[in-house]
């Protein structure tokens, strides 16, 4: 059969993993001062795909197994690799190339409009990764060979291609619950339906599917040219998003960063025109940690293989794993750092400190959250990062306030399972909580001097959003069934419909008394505002009382938290495209247990109309309540 | 290799030995002892779910709201499906109160709602093997919830055994899609047939995009 991907461009290099900064690394990252700074070291490895896969793992059966010990501060904290852009053949297409092997979607939109100029390869498929030097490698489904994947470093202006190749096995009998298809959404980018990562657009192996990125903001059709400024974003991440197996795939390792710079917030830390000059060479100051938990079985055939159970019964990891390694430390100079602190789940929420020497808590500053700016940074001296799945957190943390030689670390209300006797590293603080280590040193000669202070104000807001229309999204949970607005998650039946163009006030509401459960709920497509949280403080009458929002809350956002009995209300709007798109709990149990809505932007009036007398119809077919008047328009 | 290689390595051999075995069906399914409507004894992994590709459902003669609704919503999968039934496609539904239910009584309620069709079996057992059933297949690792009898009516699993894949489906769902649901514990299908799935799937985006400029159905 002729297939497919031809593979002409191989060997694609990748950078080394990363061994440490050293002062050829940065010479060489600070001496470009590009749209990207590209980081490489003298040792490139060619991509794993030329390396017969690994065999399948042998698992350790389903009772959650304690994992082996660990010793703390072994390992240097990994960065993952840049990815680089290649050439890609065949070359990408605006309707999809179904004879080369292509996934079926619909033509990508703005196709000639953003052209994508930077193009790359991201190969999911079976690979080895090592957690800690005490444990033996284990089998992972990773792209490109890397856990977590390379990250793409883009510029607003600069469209980008992202040609995901599913080379994952024929057969995934071994791996229980994960499954060997695959449909990567980037999280949170202003991204045409049919590049978004729609849960049911999964295609299996030996196909390919090009998402479309046009790196542009929000806003094209208003402000014309690459949109609204103020609608940046920096801080996104891609992953696995199909149906009913996000958490394993994900788990198994499908998920990494994709950053996008603009003048505001370049690759570099230079006195550029309109640069808020935070700490931004990549790898070097600025740092990706990656947050996951995860379990592992006893060594056998030469591996610690990652205990494969999840899902809503599954018992959560044991061992808390940052750029996929366990309890890493990273050295330091005495200077501003920024770290893009990303909760890939599956289920765990991290809630994060700051810890001296002498225990007590050490500030960091929020200057974006799930990569927006925010007005003004916001300094957490005495109460802890909340990081639920899918977030991110761009945090500055100014190591010139400790001396040199001493370590900080970052710390994690729950223990993890260290299994190796070990003093307190701080008083107060147990091993177990410990998850990273900051050796502070002082600065060479070499290293980039430290940033400005940080400006006061960071970004201006977007015009406020005046909505056209509101909706309410009730999550709830019936006879063991996550549902949203009474149903479950099915790909085949819309939900709401919104107009391209339009803005809407939208309520989240959860009000399930009995699963106590919190959702973090995620709005796929544009980023919104939050204009109040409410509690419900008695049942019956209802009342509810509004809670203050937190300073960080203020931002624009894509993952709005959602505790029992609250009701939050947020206002976005919908640009640029029309089509499929998903709103749902990210906490990926609950999503992969169909907690889960589609809703989609259509193009015009007399079509909004249209398909939602359809959607009433439907549900007054199935004995629910209508949920619009005057014929749709509300 | 160095020493805490070896050191691992030796401490593992005790493991590996207990991790040689897959983590396959026999060691995720309870193999209990349960009673069919037809009062015959069977093992529920041996007998039942070995190798196949099975439905299984949990439901009380005595429900009166989703049970009857779900019931009524499997009877038309089980037509739709009806050429696989009782060859490489099985249903089971299981009583969740088992001291309620003997195999009269549950024959009784699939007569009732005409569930009596081949391939499709209603099972009773011993609460404490029941329990231990429900929990294997449809945890919620939430204590209120997992006690609650109650809240395990709304859910459909399904399994491929022979490929070691688990989906689950809400059965109000539409019927296309808990099909297709159940499509994805289908066996493997080949390259070749992926490419023509595919082919077929662009043909109908094609005729979507043409009439509503975008992809309206799925």
């Amino acid at each position: 059969m002729s297939l497919i991907e031809a593979d002409s461009n191989e060997p694609q290099a990748e950078p080394s993993s990363h061994e440490g900064i050293d002062r050829r690394t940065v010479l060489k990252a600070t001496a470009l001062i590009g749209a990207t700074a590209v980081i490489t070291t003298k040792k490139t490895t060619v991509l794993a795909q030329s390396a017969p896969p690994p065999t399948a793992p042998v698992l350790c059966g389903t009772t959650p197994p304690v994992s082996p010990p660990t010793r703390p501060f072994i390992d240097d904290l990994p960065v993952p690799p840049v990815a680089m852009p290649v050439n890609l053949n065949p070359a990408p297409t605006q309707a999809a190339n179904i004879a080369g092997g292509e996934a079926a979607r619909a033509p990508h939109q703005r196709w000639s409009q953003f052209l994508p100029l930077l193009r790359y390869r991201m190969v999911a498929a079976p690979s080895l990764h090592r957690h800690h030097t005490d444990l033996l490698p284990s089998y992972m489904w990773t792209f490109n060979g890397k856990y977590p994947a390379p990250t793409p470093l883009n510029c607003y202006g600069v469209p980008s291609l992202v040609r995901f190749s599913n080379r994952l096995p024929e057969t995934a009998q071994n791996t229980t619950f994960g499954i060997n298809e695959i449909t990567v959404h980037l999280h949170n980018g202003h991204t045409a339906s049919e590049s978004d990562g729609f849960a049911q657009d999964f295609f299996g192996p030996g196909l390919f599917k090009d998402n479309h990125y046009a790196n542009a903001y929000a806003g094209i059709d208003a402000f014309g040219g690459i949109g609204d400024p103020r609608e940046a974003m920096h801080t996104f991440w891609f992953h696995d998003h199909r149906a009913a197996f996000t958490a394993n795939n994900n788990y198994l390792g499908l998920n990494g960063m994709y950053i996008v710079y603009d003048s505001k917030d370049p690759s570099h830390e230079l006195a550029t025109p309109g640069s808020l000059r935070l700490p931004g060479y990549y790898g070097i100051t600025d740092i990706p940690l990656i947050l996951t938990d995860k379990r592992f079985c006893a060594a056998a055939n030469g591996r610690n293989e990652v205990f494969q159970v999840v899902g809503a019964g599954a018992p959560g990891g044991d061992k808390w794993v940052v750029n996929g390694k366990i309890q890493p430390k990273f050295r330091v100079r005495r200077r501003k750092y920024r770290f893009r602190i990303l909760n890939t789940g599956p289920a765990k929420a991290w809630t994060l400190t700051l810890i001296r020497p002498d225990g007590t808590q050490a500030p960091m500053t929020i200057v974006a959250v799930d990569a927006n700016f925010l007005q003004s940074p916001v300094v957490l001296a005495d109460r802890p990062l909340d990081v639920q799945v899918a977030m991110r957190f761009d945090v500055i943390i100014d190591f010139s306030a400790f001396p040199a030689g001493s370590s900080v670390y970052l710390k994690e209300a729950t223990a993890q399972n260290v299994g190796v006797v070990t003093a307190d590293p701080a008083p107060g603080l147990p091993i177990g909580n410990v998850l990273m280590r900051f050796d502070v040193v002082n600065r060479e000669s070499w290293f980039p001097p430290d940033t400005p202070a940080l400006p006061t104000v960071l970004t201006q807001m977007p015009d406020p959003i005046v909505p056209d229309a509101s909706f309410q999204w009730e999550f709830t949970l019936v006879n063991g069934q996550f549902l949203i607005n009474g149903l479950p998650f099915d790909h085949n039946r819309v939900d709401h419909v919104v107009l391209k163009g339009s803005s809407e006030e939208w309520t989240l509401a959860n009000d399930v008394a009995a699963g106590n459960w919190n959702h973090p709920v995620h709005i796929h497509f544009e980023e919104g505002r939050i204009v109040s949280r409410r509690v419900r403080i008695s049942q019956n009458p209802d009342v509810f009382q509004d809670v203050a929002l937190r300073p960080e809350e203020l931002g624009r956002r894509d993952v709005y938290p959602l505790p029992p009995q609250n009701r939050v209300v947020l206002r976005m709007r919908f640009r640029d495209f029309v089509g499929r798109y998903l709103i749902h709990c990210h906490n990926m149990n609950h999503e992969d247990d169909f907690m889960m809505a589609r809703w989609d932007i259509v193009n015009t009036m007399a079509e909004l109309t249209q398909r939602r007398r359809e959607i009433d119809e439907r549900r007054m077919l199935a004995g629910l309540a209508p949920q619009y008047q005057q014929g749709g328009l509300v | 290799m160095n020493r805490r290689e070896l050191f691992a390595n030796v401490t593992g051999v005790g493991a590996h030995s207990e991790a040689a075995r897959a983590c396959s069906g026999a060691d995720i399914v309870p193999n209990v002892p349960l009673r069919t409507h037809e009062n015959v004894e069977v093992r529920f992994y041996d007998d039942l779910v070995k190798g196949r590709q099975v439905l299984i459902n949990m439901m009380y003669a005595s429900c009166e709201s989703y049970c009857p609704a779900i019931t009524a919503r499997l009877v038309e999968i089980h037509k739709a499906l009806a050429e696989r039934m009782g060859k490489d496609l099985f249903m089971y539904s299981i009583s969740l109160k088992p001291a309620e239910d003997g195999p009269a009584a549950l024959k009784e309620f699939a007569k009732m709602h005409g569930a009596l069709l081949p391939g499709w079996t209603f099972l009773t057992g011993d609460p404490y093997d029941i329990e231990t059933l429900r929990f294997a297949l449809f945890r919620h690792n939430h204590i209120k919830l997992d006690l609650d009898t109650q809240a395990h009516t709304g859910k459909l699993r399904i399994i491929n055994d022979a490929i070691n894949r688990w989906v689950h489906v809400a059965p109000f769902a539409s019927k296309a899609t808990v099909l297709q649901h159940i499509s994805w514990a289908d066996p493997p299908k080949t390259l070749e047939q992926r490419l023509e799935d595919n082919r077929r799937l662009q043909e109908q985006i094609g005729k979507e995009v043409e009439q509503f400029g975008y992809r309206k159905v799925i």
